[in-house]
């Protein structure tokens, strides 16, 4: 598959106002093959933004180079660059209505009449809001604003599109109905999302693949699925999903927790970590090799659909697991036994602090 | 008690302000062509002899020079409040932009530079501009005029245009350029209009203050460039005369209109 869009070791770094320096990004690679849909997911400050603006072309880069179809854009300005942006808070044009706003890019093209309002019907069609051409922006709802930005930087029919945590201003149900959504049009268009969120579950819903950012560098990039269930390092697997990380001796073949309990591991000796989801847990105890806590239910939050619990063991401190709701609700207090079954177990080489 | 004293307070501020102003206007309307503090009866003659049309003041009690040097002050005062205020509003939104985008050595000192020409004496201001067109050598005329009281009036524009920068969210000129716009379009296609009310407000503010202007354009005008202020002062300097109620009148009611067409087309805007 062809490389869309190839970032090649980008740094860049700020004067903050007290005269230090602020690394922002420390030597970032990345590569988005054509129609895929990347999210930079990371902590705020870990560089997200930064990276954005440099692919869109509003922050120069101290080193590397940003490539999109095989031209190296490190010198091109912002407005000759084939990308458009959903900017965060979603920098509308309030002086003009919703069909100029969409307009826009067509506009400056110098495109006909007929052809921008054609395209600017097609554009409203699929954000859902036909027939409101005429509506000003301050009649529109934060939710309706969203889809302006969003058809005003499709209707140019960029190559990539850039988005700069589009959501974070929605509540909660509407930003889940604009995730599903987001992802049909990137599906149906065919062309490539970069997402830029600190929404670990946005970045699982969405992504094809998600790139983890931190102190300007990237941690990991994988699909969902695998970033969820092997994390590299420590800091991706705490950033993404609640976890368990728990201290493991290896020798050669068998990894051996702090409380004797041990289980097949079969790579080089020393200190490791081994990650249990919580979901992973349970009173269920499963055939084959298993690993076993005991202790006391010290707090359980139900979520409707599952129970969250809090186990207070000698060993490890505080284990958590999450059980699906089906009419049993642990008691606090209670002395009880979780299992998990130890195939297919992950060990991060990194050692819990 | 308190709350008492604080509304007498007030009213008295405001019969203080007003009343002046008020008294004014019911005196343009006075009758009476020898002691206009008394009141005896309603006319519209010194709206008339203003305008040129008979009246029934003969001329041996009326004190207007004639129309004409009203009128021709008039047009004066209109050339070079246009003149001026079209001036600095380009100068003025200029720095505003200049100042409150590009970061250069020194832009504190710049900015307050800006702003000394408003609290500057009027005098100390006219005295210094006289000098300065004497010592270049260049005659006192409508030009001298025009270009001194542009040095002060870029400064209100400057200070209106950059309060509205300042509020101006410059994401939306990032939006622009991602579409495609270059800088030039940028700036005619969103910043514009986006300050246009800072703008509109500066220029406003600018061409009120030129037709108001009398210490420095006195001192800077020479013979043969009379404003309305300068001629109105001209007038007074020999006895206060009925029709200068008038004129006043006109000008309030100019200023007001002349306000109010701002004040309208901003709120316009800011829907």
């Amino acid at each position: 598959m062809p490389s869309h869009l190839e970032i090649i070791n980008a740094r860049k770094a700020f004067r903050t106002p007290e005269g230090g320096r602020l690394i922002a990004l420390d030597g970032i690679s990345l590569r988005l093959a054509t129609a895929e849909f990347v999210t930079l997911l990371g902590p705020s400050g870990c560089g997200k933004t930064t990276l954005l603006r440099t692919i869109s072309g509003f922050e120069t880069l101290d080193d590397g180079d940003v490539v999109i179809d095989g031209i190296a854009m490190t010198q091109t300005p912002a407005h000759r660059r084939p990308v458009n942006t959903v900017f965060q808070r979603y920098a509308l044009f309030d002086h003009m209505n919703v069909a100029r706003n969409v307009g826009y890019a067509l506009e400056i093209a110098g495109r006909d009449k007929r052809e921008i309002r054609t395209r600017v019907g097609e554009m409203l069609e699929l954000v859902g809001l036909t027939g409101m051409e005429k509506r000003s922006i301050s009649q529109l709802s934060g939710g309706q604003q969203q889809r302006v930005a969003l058809a005003r930087a499709l209707a140019g029919k960029p190559k990539l599109l850039l988005l700069d945590e589009p959501l974070s201003a929605l509540d909660k149900n509407l930003r889940q109905k604009m995730q599903h959504e987001l992802k049909t049009i990137q599906r149906e268009l065919g062309i490539g999302f970069v997402f830029v969120t600190h929404d670990q579950e946005e970045a699982l819903t969405m992504s094809d693949r998600i790139a983890v950012l931190a102190h300007g560098q990237i941690q990991q990039v994988e699909p969902p699925s695998v970033l969820y269930q092997r994390p590299a390092n420590l800091f991706t697997a705490d950033f993404l999903g609640e976890s368990n990380l728990l201290r493991a001796t290896l020798d050669g073949s068998q990894a051996r927790l702090s409380d004797g309990q041990t289980f097949d591991a079969p790579r080089a000796a020393g200190e490791a970590t081994l990650l249990l989801r919580p979901e992973s847990l349970g009173f269920a105890v499963p055939e084959g090799p298993k690993l076993s806590f005991t202790g006391r239910i010290r707090e359980t939050y139900y979520s409707g659909k599952d129970h969250q619990i809090e186990l207070e063991t000698l060993a490890f401190g505080t284990i958590r697991a999450v059980i699906r709701a089906n009419g049993t609700v642990p008691e606090i207090g209670r002395e009880v036994t979780l299992h998990a079954s130890a195939t297919g177990l992950h060990l991060i080489d990194e050692v819990a602090p | 008690m308190l709350r008492r004293l604080l509304t007498v307070y007030g009213l008295m501020f405001f019969v203080f302000v007003y009343a002046p102003i008020f008294l004014m206007v019911v005196y343009s309307f006075n009758a009476n062509t020898l002691n206009m503090m008394i009141w005896s009866g309603f006319t519209l003659d010194w709206y008339r002899q203003i305008f040129g049309f008979e009246t029934s003041i003969t001329d041996s009690t009326t004190y207007v020079d004639s129309s004409a040097q009203l009128y021709a002050a008039i047009r004066t005062s209109l050339t070079v409040a246009f003149s001026t205020s079209i001036l600095s509003t380009v100068f003025g939104t200029a720095l505003a932009l200049a100042v409150a985008r590009y970061r250069f050595r020194l832009a504190g000192i710049y900015r307050t530079l800006l702003m000394v020409p408003m609290i500057m004496p009027d005098i100390v201001l006219g005295i210094a501009l006289l000098i300065f067109f004497i010592s270049i050598g260049m005659n006192l005329s409508i030009m001298t005029i025009i270009i001194g009281q542009s040095t002060f009036l870029i400064s209100y524009v400057f200070v209106t245009v950059s309060a509205r920068l300042a509020e101006f969210d410059t994401s939306v000129e990032e939006a622009s350029a991602d579409l495609g716009a270059t800088p030039a379009q940028t700036f005619r296609k969103v910043t514009l209009p986006g300050i246009a009310p800072g703008i509109l407000g500066g220029w406003l503010l600018a061409f009120i203050i030129s037709m108001d202007d009398l210490v420095i354009t006195y001192f800077i005008a020479g013979t043969g460039n009379t404003t309305l202020p300068i001629h109105i002062w001209g007038m007074l300097r020999r006895g206060i005369k009925p029709e200068i109620n008038a004129i006043a009148t006109l000008m309030l009611l100019f200023t007001l209109v002349i306000a109010g067409v701002g004040l309208y087309l901003r709120s316009r805007r800011q829907k």
